[in-house]
């Protein structure tokens, strides 16, 4: 009997637990009337836009859904200082890039978005613009972007840098590389690491070679020797924890402000030689916001736009990263030879340069070059 | 072999069929009534019930997976495309498929004498320090896979690794431990997997009447020959059960194969499955052709293990006769396998988890020095104590494992019983069914549970329900596994006995079968409460904000590159689990006692 009503009071505690911490945060279906409120918006004049926004953002209930592939301690604050300056309460949605991709897409094929806004990189941004997902942003906040970072749909906020990057106790002053070229030296035999899903990088280093001069055998040798040269690891911060370590050598490629945040703990690592300026060609792949067509809160994501490309900007450059806009007191690049990020070459809807990478790595011979 | 000799039941179990008691033979429209009104029974709502959940939750992914791999990319036709894709071209699919076998084998054989040997010696013998066994059972399995397999790789380096530097380097002038090899991913994985069979062939020895082995030594048998001509073949449900987790869960497992072998280029079906997941376009047949390649080998280990066990007879060793497990006296080697004990515990749990506490204490990781001794502080765990969301997502991991660990246990211990029990027709298809699920990859049971459940209308989605969901199909196949290797143990005479004395079929079901199985069922619980802490893969793209889980922290950080943050959380999750779990025996010690006495 004892044991019927210790099943019985246990089944029901946990369905009571359940049902009280399961309620709340479900998607309601696409929202009508956001293709309204954004077209309303884009028809004011600049000068009345921002207000209106916030008026209207008010009636929404001041909430904002953002999904987004900034890290938590990049998120957070960020989200934090847009609730300070308009008082509307931000849910954020961290995922990697893909995983924010993924569920923006999944949700919008079910006429259920959840996001308002999302902010994440290049290629998904890219894709989820391509599939007619995003609403257009036209205030002000597009004045200081510059050509380079305005997209259809999309607008560049911030900027991934490609630099390698090693631990300083295992690669002494002189000994670091001074270009992309040298990664295939043979003194860096098995001290360097490469990125698994690097794919970006390789295309873009390899246009850059193809452009400069050199040619196609030129250049598939280089790869080969920087291959041999390289161990392969998941992940960039995985990657910097066992830089930092001294377990690695060297990195051919991390983002410049992974290790700029390691450097800033006290770990040996830079992405800078000792003279303190880098010649190694610096691609600075866009990260990017858009508004989500049928969005709940349309007028809260026009603000959040607005303002993560004006006020934000300095928000970013606080926090170590390089924005999309020119902002005083940002040295994020100073030292870098900024070259421009092939775009075009990385918007085709195909996985060419993706294959092409991953078999370079496990060293099978490349089809279809 | 006269194993069989304790369960002479008048009729086998395996000719039951699921019928409440004795009912007189009717004819036909009335067998048509009587069926009518079986089905309608408690029982049969209840049994029928967990079927058909069982069988839903298997195979909505499954759907998904091979809707998206045979159907080719118009929508209009069927295709085999995506196998090309996947196997043919310069995928050097044999090497990786090599690859996969020798790991998941190998992994699977290490982790089986491991955790069997230590079963063996904590139920079976007056070994001392039983009390390490509890720690070294769960603290592997607790440490995140990430964290685990990075703890190994500062230990195991082949230049820098603390046991070559430390060890081999001043004593025998060689570095000879290299953790970036086929045998470091076994050994790792072996080490990381040794706990789950642990947990089942400790419930499997409690359930083993030693009189067998009292009365073959008896006979004159030596020890060594009880052994194994008495205790190994008895336990066969088990330790079958057991190989075949192991074994598939290495295949499918990515952590260790992550870490460890794309340094030099081992690659497995699921890094290869990675790769394709990361491509833009996602190729999602192919990546379906990939796991169902995983599929079709883990279908035939299913089959293999469910003809391995065809005489099921042989192992029941539960029957009416009471019995009491009593330790071997192990004599002169008691101080050696005392030894041992210390040995494996240090290994284990020691050595991983102090790189932990150590890398806890610390700004960033580096090699012991007095540097950074020096600055050593707390301040990651004032850090930890300080995430507005650790209380939230402890709370809610809470919440979503012990329901998936109770829900998955409840049903899986009904539907072994109709695996097993019953000769209903497609049994062996729900056994199969029931185990599809874990080579779905958690990317691809995350999408398919989002489709399906951003078109219905119950507020599923965007709630912790969706994480529940998913934990449930996620660990559908363990706690089947769990439950029938418990169930296979038991005489039917047990149920039969019951039914003569008047019970109904669920009187017999939870007051006979649940406390004989409890300990069986408990190691489940234990399982599936633990691991689902860790659940990443599916979590990551089914979680809302203000409803964040444990894992989507430890994930947070190790995306933030706060490794020495991420170890002390690591470190608290494993005191609080180890808490947990023990709570959780001490209740099940209570609840298995008071069955016990109320029959």
């Amino acid at each position: 009997m004892r044991t019927r009503n210790l099943t019985f009071s246990v089944s029901g505690l946990l369905a009571a637990t359940l049902v009280a911490g399961c309620g709340g945060g479900v998607p309601g279906s696409s929202n009508s009337d956001a293709g309204e409120v954004y077209g309303r918006l884009k028809g004011l004049a600049r000068t009345e836009q921002r207000a209106r926004a916030e008026e209207l953002a008010g009636e929404e209930g001041k909430t904002l859904s953002l999904y987004t592939s900034m890290t938590a301690d990049i998120a957070t604050p960020t989200a934090e200082a847009f609730e300070k300056k308009y008082g509307i309460r931000v849910s954020v949605f961290r995922g990697n890039s893909e995983t924010v991709l993924q569920r923006t897409l999944q949700e919008q094929e079910a006429g259920r978005p959840g996001a308002d806004v999302v902010e994440t990189n290049f290629a998904e941004m890219v894709i989820l613009a391509g599939k007619g997902h995003l609403a257009d942003y036209n205030g002000s906040g597009l004045d200081k972007v510059e050509a380079a970072g305005k997209f259809d749909h999309w607008t560049a906020t911030r900027f991934n840098v490609f630099q390698p990057a090693w631990n300083t106790t295992k690669i002494k002053p002189g000994d670091e590389p001074t270009s992309w070229e040298d990664l295939a030296l043979p003194k860096y035999r098995g001290k360097i690491t490469v990125e698994v899903s690097d794919s970006d990088w390789f295309e873009n280093v390899t246009k850059y070679w193809l452009e400069h001069g050199k040619s196609q055998a030129e250049v598939d040798s280089l790869w080969k020797a920087i291959a041999a040269n390289s161990k392969v690891a998941k992940g960039h911060t995985t990657m910097m924890q066992f830089l930092t370590a001294g377990q690695t050598s060297m990195e051919a490629m991390n983002y410049t402000y992974i290790t700029s945040r390691a450097a800033e703990d006290g770990a040996p690592v830079t992405h800078l030689p000792a003279s303190g300026v880098s010649t190694i060609p610096a691609f600075a792949r866009p990260n990017g916001v858009g508004m989500i067509k049928g969005a709940q809160h349309p007028a809260a994501a026009w603000l959040f736009c607005d303002w993560l490309l004006t006020d934000g900007q300095k928000t970013l450059v606080d926090l170590g990263l390089t924005p999309s806009t020119k902002v005083p007191g940002d040295n994020s690049v100073a030292g870098l030879t900024l070259v421009p990020f092939d775009v075009e070459g990385l918007s085709k809807d195909d996985s060419v340069w993706d294959k092409k990478y991953d078999a370079l790595l496990r060293g099978a011979d490349t089809v279809g070059r | 072999m006269a194993l069989a000799s304790t369960a002479t039941a008048p009729r086998g179990g395996d000719h039951e069929t699921p019928g409440p008691g004795p009912s007189p033979e009717p004819t036909a429209p009335g067998r048509l009534l009587a069926l009518l009104r079986r089905l309608l029974s408690f029982q049969g709502l209840l049994v029928g019930g967990a079927v058909v959940i069982v069988g839903y939750l298997a195979l909505v992914p499954l759907g998904y997976l091979v809707h998206d791999t045979f159907l080719n990319s118009t929508g209009t036709g069927v295709s085999l495309g995506a196998f090309s894709r996947a196997y043919g071209g310069n995928s050097q699919a044999g090497s990786m498929m090599l690859n996969s076998l020798g790991f998941a084998l190998g992994s699977a054989a290490l982790a089986l004498v491991l955790g069997t040997v230590l079963a063996y010696v904590q139920v079976r013998t007056d070994t001392p320090f039983k009390g390490l066994f509890f720690a070294a059972s769960l603290v592997p399995l607790i440490v995140p896979g990430i964290l685990y397999a990075t703890s190994w790789i500062f230990l195991g380096d082949p230049s820098s690794g603390v046991i070559n530097t430390l060890v081999f380097k001043p004593l025998f002038g060689t570095a000879p431990v290299n953790i970036f090899s086929v045998w470091g991913m076994i050994w790792v994985q072996g080490l990381h997997l040794a706990p789950v069979t642990f947990l089942l062939m400790v419930a499997a020895f409690r359930a083993m009447d030693p009189s067998l082995e009292e009365s073959a030594a008896m006979s004159g048998a030596r020890r060594s020959t009880v052994l194994r001509r008495i205790t190994v073949p008895l336990l066969r449900p088990a330790m079958i059960s057991a190989s075949l987790l192991m074994f598939v869960q290495s295949l499918e497992s990515f952590e260790v194969p992550g870490l460890l072998g794309l340094q030099n280029g081992i690659y497995v079906f699921t890094s290869r499955i990675y790769f394709v997941l990361r491509a833009y376009p996602i190729d999602y047949g192919a990546a379906g052709a990939l796991a169902i390649g995983l599929l079709l080998i883990a279908a035939a280990g299913v089959l293999l293990s469910g003809w391995l066990q065809r005489s099921s007879r042989n192992f029941q060793t539960v029957t009416g006769k009471a019995f009491r497990p009593r330790p071997v006296d192990l004599g002169r080697a008691r101080p050696w396998v005392g030894a041992g004990v210390i040995v494996y515990f240090l290994v284990t749990v020691v050595l991983p988890v102090a790189v932990l506490v150590y890398a806890s204490l610390l700004k960033y990781y580096a090699a012991p020095s007095r540097k950074t001794l020096g600055s050593m502080s707390l301040e990651n765990y004032s850090e930890v104590l300080h995430m507005p969301l650790a209380f939230t997502a402890l709370k809610n991991s809470l919440i979503v494992g012990v329901g998936a660990a109770t829900a998955v246990m409840l049903l899986t211990s009904v539907v072994s019983w109709v695996v097993l029990r019953t000769k209903a027709p497609g049994r062996r298809v729900l056994d199969l069914v029931a185990f599809t699920p874990i080579v779905i990859p958690g990317l691809v049971l995350g999408l398919a549970l989002s489709f399906v459940y951003l078109r219905m209308p119950l507020p599923i989605y965007g709630t912790l329900l969706i994480l529940l969901v998913s934990y449930c199909t996620r660990y559908l196949p363990y706690g089947m596994r769990y439950s029938s290797s418990a169930m296979a143990q038991m005489s039917p005479e047990l149920e039969e006995s019951a039914a003569v004395s008047g019970a109904s079929w669920f009187q017999t079901f939870r007051r006979v079968l649940l406390p004989l199985m409890s300990s069986g069922i408990l190691a489940g619980w234990v399982y599936i409460l633990v691991v689902s802490f860790r659940e990443l893969s599916s979590t990551i793209l089914l979680y809302s904000p203000g409803k964040e889980v444990l894992s989507v922290l430890i994930w947070e950080q190790f995306e933030n590159g706060q490794f020495t943050t991420l170890a002390a959380l690591g470190v608290c999750m494993v005191l609080i689990l180890v808490l947990l779990v023990s709570i959780a025996y001490r209740l099940g010690a209570r609840f298995g006692l008071q069955g016990d006495s109320s029959n």
